[in-house]
């Protein structure tokens, strides 16, 4: 639609002048008329007084029948070259005296007529009695032509059509100039109509045009251009958000109409179905990606749910095969959701090939078969294993300490019964022997206990280790009663783990701290727990005999020794077992210590114990 | 009632020894007879091989049996000797060197009367053997002499 540029000016400058027009033309119409009238009337009021004075000036020469003296007084008309033509008529209504005096007596009407006046045709005519004294002596006719009306109404009709022109060329000027205030707001708001309509320009504004009418529509002009540039910014951003998303997505995002054509295909889907975009929108979804086997059931659940509403692909995800443009097939994971819009409907589906994750899949599921193989042939060699160790420990329960036994028993048997045939030497020699084999069995005895703590099931619950420490103290302090050993434990060492075996280890440890205090004159022994980077590290503390940090690793080596027998008795099994012990509770054992300045054993255990 | 004999099963000849000599030591002068292996054990309790001659009515006051024996072990012989209705109330006395918890519920499961860890010390072993013996063979009472079958 083109602008209407010119229209508007011209109309509103056409109704100004014809409005003004017509009003100047009535007007003047008006006005002319009226001086028509009243200047008619004034003139047969002039011919009227003329008549009256010309009637009086002629009696005497009616009364005198002087003709000659009344065309004198006649002929003063000639001063006014309006009059056409004067009569007098006697007493008796004949013609007496004409003026002009040469005129034809027809110019005349015959005889007088009643006192009046009227115009005929161009002329204007007056009868006047002419009295003497009351009595009627003549009669005085008087014919003016209109010369002076038409000269008047000449004049004036120019003054009205001069005014009049001048008028309307002022009306003109005034009118083209206020059509301005009016007509110029509303085209600069036509204008960038245009603008915003041609151009998509929605950055146009109209400057505000005061607060009439246009004003207001400039303002809302305004309003509703800036509504829509904000519309079509939010717009934008959308498309270009969905653009990008589209363009960036990982997964193939390919858009299909109620027929089945493709409407979006993003460039994940081109460079998944080796398609590009322009061969793909507008293209058979079926024909383009689908599968051959897999097109009718594709076209006939399309057709079902445009019939029924109903579709069992619809959100969810499906695991399908598609289609490259070479018609190679592969498997993609699929999620179709119907997009919320009016009118017919939209699909978009969201296509992941997963070729990878299958393959990943079954590799880690063989994997997974052969590590649960593997775990099965290991668990089944550490059975085996365990089974042999257990074997062998039975066995050395049971065959190692018979031929000790024989040992001690004929050592035994060979002092009572040949006691008189040896010497002190060889008595001597038998009880070291003996000394020899019930330390072996104590030996026994304690590896024993070793592989037994680590075959026990464990049975976690809480464990008062405190309540423990005392109980141990208190049974070490009534079968050495002479001992001065100050014990001090700290309360409220509560935790988790297997009591029986944490008994056993803290039997250990305090029977070793009271073992290597022996030797002093009063001793002190700690039990207490500090926290260290959010565990808890219990300790058990003594002043006794201490030990040699460089041989600390060799401490809780089964049968290792810092120590003579002759200075402190022992196995060297003691700590191992409580290290298997804290192992077994997830914790860790560790000594310091020094020569002659106590030792202290720190251990932390996990939380609830673990094997 | 005859004289209250002692059966000791045990193959070990130095354990043996030792066993009997703990019991002279403290002047038990039962009868004790020994058997060398399970198998033997066995003959010996249900009279037969080399013992059918031997009278079923001698049933020992308590029978030592290790558990380490030859040929049939002395556990299966606690479990045979408490199936046969004709030994079932013998009073069987593990005596062996091993401590195993296995060993323990095995004994007991088959009902032994009694279960002794020998220690090596010949000390403490004697002393056992000496309040096995005074036990047994004096302050126990045992089950009244069952009727055997075909006598």
């Amino acid at each position: 639609m083109k602008a209407p540029r010119t229209t508007l000016r011209r109309k509103l400058v056409r109704a100004i002048m014809l409005t003004s027009t017509v009003a100047l033309v009535l007007t003047g119409a008006v006005l002319v008329s009226h001086d028509f009238y009243t200047f008619r009337r004034s003139l047969v009021h002039a011919l009227v007084t003329r008549a009256t004075m010309l009637g009086a000036n002629s009696t005497a020469a009616l009364a005198f029948q002087n003709s000659d003296d009344a065309t004198q007084v006649l002929s003063a008309l000639r001063a006014d070259p309006s009059m056409v033509g004067a009569a007098l008529y006697d007493e008796r209504g004949r013609l007496f005296a004409t003026y002009p005096a040469d005129a034809p007596p027809g110019a005349f009407p015959r005889a007088p007529e009643q006192t009046g006046e009227r115009f005929e045709g161009a002329r204007l005519v007056v009868f006047r009695a002419v009295s003497e004294d009351g009595r009627r002596v003549g009669t005085l006719y008087l014919q003016s032509d209109l010369r002076a009306l038409e000269e008047r109404i000449r004049v004036n009709a120019a003054v009205v059509v001069f005014a009049m022109l001048a008028s309307i060329g002022v009306a003109f000027v005034l009118s083209t100039w206020l059509q301005r205030s009016i007509a110029q707001p509303v085209l600069t708001l036509t204008d960038a109509a245009r603008r915003v309509r041609d151009d998509r320009d929605y950055t146009v504004r109209v400057a505000e045009a005061g607060d009439d009418e246009v004003g207001f529509l400039s303002t809302t002009f305004n309003d509703m251009v800036a509504e829509i540039q904000g519309r079509e910014t939010a717009l934008r951003t959308a498309a270009a958000r969905l653009r990008s998303t589209l363009d960036s997505a990982l997964d193939g995002i390919v858009t299909m109409d109620h027929e089945g054509n493709v409407a979006e295909f993003n460039p994940a889907a081109e460079k998944m179905f080796h398609r590009t975009r322009e061969e793909a929108v507008g293209a058979k979804l079926a024909d383009l990606i689908i599968p051959a086997a897999l097109r009718e059931s594709h076209r006939s659940g399309l057709a079902h749910y445009l019939e029924t509403g109903k579709a069992e692909v619809l959100d969810r995800r499906l695991e399908l095969t598609a289609v490259r443009r070479d018609g190679s097939e592969f498997p993609v994971e699929v999620a179709i959701t119907r997009v919320t819009q009016e009118g017919p409907p939209l699909f978009t589906g969201f296509i992941r090939d997963i070729t990878e994750r299958l393959r990943a899949e079954r590799e880690i599921r063989q994997l997974n078969e052969d590590l649960e193989r593997r775990v099965v042939a290991r668990t089944a060699e550490l059975e085996a294993s365990n089974r042999e160790l257990e074997a062998f420990s039975y066995s050395v329960s049971h065959d190692l300490r018979a031929p000790l036994r024989a040992i001690d028993g004929f050592s035994k048997a060979l002092l009572d019964d040949c006691s008189e045939r040896l010497d002190d030497d060889g008595k001597r020699h038998l009880d070291r022997v003996r000394s020899a084999t019930r330390q072996m069995a104590q030996l026994i005895d304690d590896m024993l206990k070793l592989a037994h703590l680590s075959r026990t099931e464990m049975t976690p619950q809480r464990v008062d280790l405190s309540a423990l420490g005392r109980d141990i103290a208190a049974s070490l302090q009534q079968a050495q009663p002479d001992r001065a050993v100050r014990f001090e434990i700290a309360p409220g060492l509560v935790t988790e783990g297997d009591p029986h075996l944490l008994r056993i280890a803290f039997d250990n440890l305090l029977r070793n701290a009271w073992k290597f205090t022996s030797r002093r004159p009063s001793a002190h022994i700690e039990v207490g727990a500090d926290p260290s980077n959010g565990e808890r590290v219990y300790f058990v503390r003594d002043d006794g005999a201490g030990f040699d940090m460089a041989h600390a690793q060799l401490l809780f080596t089964p049968f290792q020794r810092l120590h003579r027998q002759s200075e402190f008795e022992g196995t060297g099994i003691g700590l191992a077992t409580v290290q298997r012990i804290i192992q077994r509770h997830g914790g860790r054992l560790w000594a310091k210590g020094a020569v002659d300045h106590g030792a202290t054993f720190y251990f932390t255990l996990s939380e609830g114990g673990s094997s | 009632m005859s004289e209250k004999t002692i059966l000791l099963a045990e193959d070990n000849p130095d354990d043996e020894e030792l066993t009997l000599r703990a019991l002279r030591k403290y002047n038990i002068t039962n009868q004790i007879d020994v058997v060398r292996d399970g198998q033997e054990a066995l003959d010996y309790l249900f009279c037969r091989g080399a013992y059918a001659s031997r009278s079923p009515k001698d049933v020992p006051q308590v029978v030592l049996l290790d558990i380490n024996l030859p040929k049939v072990n002395g556990l299966e012989v606690l479990k045979r000797v408490r199936t046969d209705e004709r030994t079932r109330t013998v009073p069987v006395v593990i005596l062996t060197s091993s401590a195993e918890d296995r060993d323990l519920l095995a004994a007991y499961n088959n009902y032994a009367n009694s279960y002794v860890c020998k220690p090596v010390d010949f000390d403490q072993f004697a002393e056992a053997v000496r309040n096995l013996g005074l036990y047994w063979l004096l302050l126990n009472q045992p089950a009244p002499r069952p009727q055997p079958a075909g006598r």
